[in-house]
């Protein structure tokens, strides 16, 4: 399905609103603008396609059933879903059972577009900063995001003081904002 | 080195669900008495889901997504209809449980075994929290339904008075709030409830501005989980809200 730019939206929210009246082709268009980043999220932390698409049909699933879960006042629903994909790929890999109630996680970030020239820039500049970080810096910020592993246990990995590791994680994400505000 | 940046590092880890024991406390404790590291926590996993962007590329089978929408026709959600007789509210729960099986089996078992242990906890609640919850649910379903009518019933010849219902469950920091019959605000202002604790500041707990009609609500704002309410409040604040009340509470809970 081919759309103009300025044709893609209905926003976020009022899709959101939608499902709430029980809209299943809302349903349908939010899978459109949204499938591929949360299966790409889920696959680059479980490594396995079958299991990477289970957590996309259980993340949208969530949506489905509760859509009062995502606030469109307080973030972009793109980042919302991605970092549900996130943890519950995290849970998946720890094979635990999800440990943070969908409707508890806020996501501050501005993009809501996930196609585009607008998203294209946008992903230049995150891989930019991330390929121009200290190889230290970036290993510790993604085994830390994408393998779900406590500093500790990064510590013990890298053999680095516990302080550092903390500092590279957070200096990382505050360096990927930056980026992002330009 | 004041509380913020000693914490900022372990905020990070925090906002990523990889800080454990005694730090996740310490943060925990202290998100509970700051609306500032509260709205950092925000950013920060803004900046998280950035990262996961940077994961963007991969595209699902094409499957999938025949796969969901079957999903979610079979757990549609029709207007109240007669139907709704003939299925009673905990059967289509039961049918919903049972298309999720075939959809995601493997997630389904532990997402069983949860709602299971939540309906073991609802079962073993108070009868009247099992009551507010259902007043709860019923409320947001009306509240969402775009062709529901509004009215607002009160003793003859007694103007409408302003009023705010709070629904609190203090263990999960689930909060609903509806209020109807509430003056209307100047652009520049906004309401904005508080929970008061039983001891420590007023904990920001939503801003809302009442429709054409006067109603509003407040529906599970971002709130720690385990603060004992000793009450809510309602203050008249700047339009974009405060962290800590500005002017002297409008309104004032009491329990009922």
């Amino acid at each position: 399905m081919s759309r103009a730019a300025s044709d893609v939206v209905p926003i976020d929210a009022t899709l959101v609103s939608a499902l709430r009246s029980g809209d299943e082709t809302a349903m349908a268009d939010l899978y459109d603008r949204y499938s591929g980043v949360v299966y790409s999220v889920a696959l680059r932390v479980v490594g396995d396609t079958g299991v990477a698409e289970d957590i996309l049909q259980d993340v949208f699933m969530q949506l489905w059933r509760n859509p009062q879960a995502f606030d469109a006042n307080r973030g972009s629903l793109a980042g919302w879903l991605a970092v549900i994909s996130r943890n519950r790929a995290i849970d998946f890999l720890r094979k635990r059972r999800p440990e943070t109630e969908i409707e508890d996680v806020v996501v501050n970030v501005e993009p809501d577009m996930v196609r585009g020239a607008e998203w294209s820039l946008l992903l230049g500049k995150i891989r930019a900063v991330l390929a121009g970080m200290p190889g230290s810096q970036r290993s510790a910020l993604e085994m830390s995001f994408f393998e779900g592993l406590t500093h500790g246990e990064i510590a013990q990995k890298t053999g680095e003081p516990l302080g550092t590791i903390k500092t590279r994680i957070r200096a990382g994400l505050l360096a990927l904002r930056k980026a992002c505000n330009q | 080195m004041n509380a913020h940046e000693q914490i900022a590092d372990d905020l990070a880890l925090y906002a990523l669900g990889t800080l454990e024991g005694a730090e996740r406390t310490a943060v925990e404790k202290h998100l509970r008495e700051c609306s500032a590291c509260r709205s950092e926590l925000e950013r920060l996993r803004g900046d998280a889901a950035v990262l996961a962007f940077s994961a963007s590329g991969a595209r699902p089978p094409a499957r999938s997504r025949e796969r969901l929408l079957a999903a979610v026709a079979r757990e549609a959600r029709r207007p109240p209809a007669p139907a709704a007789r003939k299925w009673p509210w905990w059967g289509a729960l039961q049918w919903a449980a049972a298309a999720a099986v075939l959809a995601v089996f493997f997630l389904f078992v532990r997402q069983n075994d949860d709602l299971k242990q939540r309906v073991n906890q609802l079962a073993t609640s108070s009868a009247s929290q099992q009551q507010q919850l259902l007043q709860a649910k019923q409320l947001i379903t009306a509240l969402s339904a775009a062709d529901a009518d509004h009215f607002v019933l009160v003793a003859s010849k007694t103007p409408p008075q302003p009023q705010g219902r709070a629904i609190y469950l203090a263990k999960s920091g689930t909060l609903v709030f509806l209020a109807s019959n509430m003056p209307a605000l100047p652009p520049e202002k906004i309401y904005e409830l508080w929970l008061i604790p039983t001891s420590g500041a007023p904990i920001p707990a939503g801003l809302f501005r009442p429709n054409a009609e006067g109603s509003g609500s407040v529906v599970k704002p971002p709130l720690p989980v385990g603060v004992e309410a000793k009450t809510f409040a309602i203050t008249v604040e700047p339009k974009e809200g405060s962290s800590a009340p500005t002017s002297q509470p409008i309104m004032l809970g009491t329990r009922g």
